[in-house]
């Protein structure tokens, strides 16, 4: 619409874009067309499409921090409104200070890293088997990946049985082959990492079908390179297949990771209550329990902010990388 | 040009669309608040028991009243922690049910400022007269009645097997100190294969709560309400966190960390077990269990050393502040304190009536035996774990204790610390 009218003649019909231009000459100042050179030429007409849901994800998802980072830095508990006037950062020295606030952050970094490193081990190795030309490909394809399409209320009550002490079916396994039963739920040193493996469990059929992607991608003409070069099967994957699946790690882990930050369906769902067993406390359930049980908002927030400081940590480098190249 | 029209046009639709749906957002902020006179009120009574109890007051309700439109949501999972949570955002949001169910006492003490107060109806109705002296001191917070009591369960119940103590060669009835108690779980250990005494661990508030009856049977009355009170004796406390630390590592179940209540009662009805500590609702299970009558197959014993003693906890409706309904909400608690209610309610709840002038012949024989003690106890000691006893910044901190000292290994010295820590002023 800005474009001038000075191409061709006179005659009417030969202005094909519109007719009347809003600034024929430059003479005075149109705040539209200043808005449009600084932003970029459709920058106010084509507001009606992208300024609705600016606003709105501006509204609730980013207002909605700012508003909890404004929250943890007063002292409001039970119910009223919070004193906006008095803020400080004491609720964060409290959460320094709260053991169970150590415990539960380092737990959720443990899980963190822990379950995203092996879960995509794990995905990598089952890609690359259903990967070679097997028989009944698609169908174990499914099977692994139908983990990931039950809902946690189902996945955590089946892992409550199967780690139950007695009647729990790795118990009776592990104890048929002549070890002594483990309390898995019970021991606050290996609950952890009982919960880690059913997450994992549930999650190496998303990275498998990640890393599927990224295989097939890959050009056959690698592999019989490698091949003709003489390269062992381990050596083909290792030099010059998964170099070529960093892609797919990322993305993965990106989605795992944030994952593992919100692994509070699962607990709650283990024990049907907020409080996870002794030893498996993460930020999320920690965060639940002050704010409904204890009716500590701001200090709540404050733990909320924590989380999103790590969830921030991690999607950040994740954004940056696309950025650099060129993807966003 | 026409062409070009089309295009504008089409843009422009897309556009007012936008506007028109951001312009409908805006209006949604309104809010729905109220919903008329429509008296509302909210509970955790979900599945068995406690969801015919709740059919069964929501009848007699629409008997008494029939002109009140009435909406009882059930909220539940994770006991009342759901039902808490949608209360607390409600309140916080300004917009309060008519009432909801909850504990009172200290539990209240949460609720500063959005609760209102019932005092009018308890005037009314005289529920001062009618009700245990516990139950009105219990629902008064900053010199006004907050709520009204529907029924009342009972926290210092032992209950057993009979068959699995009668292999043992076990006298219940014999057992009354908690050291007595200790010795027959031994005998139980050594004469059957069962399980000496059940315990369901998954959440951390069966161990509170066989704390608070352990403390009250062995170290007394005085020791515990100085417990409550915020003057613990440090011995005390230490003293039960020994005995607890006894039972609990040689005694109960291999699979008590991975299990619930509902399973570890399971436990006793089907004869793996002896003894089980709970509230009087773990009966409800028994009752609806096939072939298992009280007397013969399951027995009560008032948890040893706590003899003579009712360990209050009451069920009750709270009355919010800027009550959507008033005027029907006041009929609805009127209602609660009512006979017709709690008949209706605790019968098939496996409670009993705050009221001390109601007819028990409609409730089974072990409903009307402790609605004797009741009546006939020396002392009625608030709980610890059910909201009477100590406010829910406290319960939560003691269970933060349990989870992270007294969920096995049982840590004596950090449990004491903890727990002497968590409830002193």
């Amino acid at each position: 619409m800005t474009r001038n009218t000075d191409t061709g003649g006179d005659s009417g019909d030969a202005v094909a874009d519109g007719g009347v231009t809003e600034n024929p000459n430059g003479s005075g100042f149109s705040p539209i067309a200043a808005l449009n050179d600084r932003f970029g030429s459709d920058f106010v007409e084509s507001s009606q499409f992208w300024l609705p849901p600016f606003l709105l994800v501006g509204l609730f998802v980013y207002g909605a921090i700012i508003w909890n980072l404004l929250i943890s830095l007063t002292d409001f508990n039970s119910f009223g409104s919070p004193d906006y006037s008095d803020l400080d950062f004491e609720m964060y020295a409290r959460a320094l200070a709260d053991s169970a606030f150590v415990d539960a952050a380092v737990n959720t970094f443990v899980l963190l890293v822990g379950f995203t490193l092996v879960t995509l081990a794990l995905g990598l190795g089952l890609a690359i088997l259903v990967d070679r030309n097997i028989r009944f490909e698609n169908t174990l394809r499914t099977i692994y990946l139908l983990p990931m399409s039950l809902s946690f209320v189902v996945t955590a009550q089946f892992w409550a049985w199967m780690f139950n002490f007695n009647n729990g079916v790795i118990n009776i396994v592990i104890s048929s082959l002549g070890f002594g039963r483990v309390d898995w739920l019970g021991n606050p040193d290996i609950v952890l990492w009982a919960v880690m493996f059913a997450l994992m469990w549930q999650f190496a059929g998303y990275a498998m079908v990640v890393y599927l992607a990224g295989l097939r991608a890959i050009p056959n003409e690698h592999y019989e390179a490698a091949k003709v070069d003489g390269a062992s099967t381990i050596r083909m994957y290792w030099r010059v297949i998964i170099p070529q699946l960093k892609g797919s790690t990322i993305s993965a882990s990106v989605v795992l990771m944030v994952f593992a930050l919100k692994a509070f369906d699962f607990l709650y769902s283990l024990v049907g209550g907020y409080r996870p067993p002794n030893g498996v406390d993460i930020l999320a359930t920690k965060m639940v329990r002050e704010a409904y049980q204890a009716n500590e908002w701001a200090y709540a927030s404050a733990i909320a902010i924590a989380l999103f400081l790590m969830a921030l940590g991690i999607v950040g480098p994740y954004l940056y990388y696309q950025y650099t190249r060129g993807n966003l | 040009m026409t062409d070009q029209d089309k295009r504008l046009s089409r843009r422009h639709f897309v556009g007012a669309t936008g506007a028109a749906t951001l312009a409908g957002l805006a209006g949604c902020s309104g809010g729905d608040g109220g919903s008329g006179s429509t008296l509302e009120v909210l509970h955790a009574w979900t599945g068995g028991d406690g969801a015919t109890a709740v059919e069964a007051l929501v009848e007699a309700f629409e008997e008494e009243y029939p002109d009140i439109e009435h909406e009882f949501n059930p909220i539940g999972g994770g006991g009342n922690q759901n039902l808490d949570a949608v209360v607390a955002n409600r309140l916080q949001n300004n917009e309060p049910p008519s009432a909801f169910a909850g504990w009172p006492g200290p539990n209240l003490q949460q609720y500063e400022g959005v609760l209102g107060d019932v005092g009018n109806v308890w005037d009314e109705e005289s529920f001062e007269d009618v009700m245990v002296q516990e139950a009105v001191d219990l629902h008064q917070r900053n010199d006004a009645y907050r709520a009204v009591p529907l029924g009342s369960h009972r926290l210092n119940c032992m209950f057993y097997n009979t068959s699995v103590v009668e292999e043992a060669g076990v006298d219940p009835d014999s057992l009354t100190s908690v050291s007595a108690l200790i010795d027959a779980l031994e005998t139980v250990q050594n004469e059957t294969d069962a399980i000496p005494m059940t315990h369901g661990a998954s959440g951390t508030w069966t161990t509170t709560q066989l704390f608070s009856s352990t403390m009250l049977g062995q170290e007394g009355y005085e020791a515990y309400m100085n417990f409550l009170d915020g003057s613990p004796d440090e011995e005390a406390v230490r003293a039960t966190f020994e005995s607890l630390a006894e039972i609990l590592g040689n005694y109960i179940n291999d699979d008590a960390s991975s299990i619930g209540l509902t399973e570890s009662n399971q436990n006793i009805i089907e004869g793996n077990a002896a003894f089980i500590h709970q509230g009087n609702w773990a009966a409800g299970a028994y009752r609806n269990a096939e072939d298992f009558s009280y007397d013969e197959d399951w027995g009560f014993k008032t948890y040893p050393g706590s003899e003579g003693m009712y360990m209050l906890h009451f069920d009750s409706f709270l009355y919010p502040s800027d009550n959507p309904t008033s005027d029907v909400t006041d009929q609805f608690m009127t209602f609660v304190g009512s006979e017709a209610a709690q008949v209706a309610f605790n019968q098939y709840k496996g409670s009993i009536p705050t009221r001390t002038d109601v007819d028990m012949s409609e409730f089974g024989p072990f409903l009307q035996e402790t609605q004797e003690d009741f009546a006939d106890a020396e002392e009625r000691p608030p709980n610890l774990q059910h909201g009477l006893g100590v406010p829910s910044e406290t319960m939560t901190a003691l269970n933060d204790v349990v989870s992270s000292e007294f969920s096995g290994p049982y840590n004596v010295d950090a449990a004491t610390q903890g727990f002497v820590d968590a409830v002193s002023n």
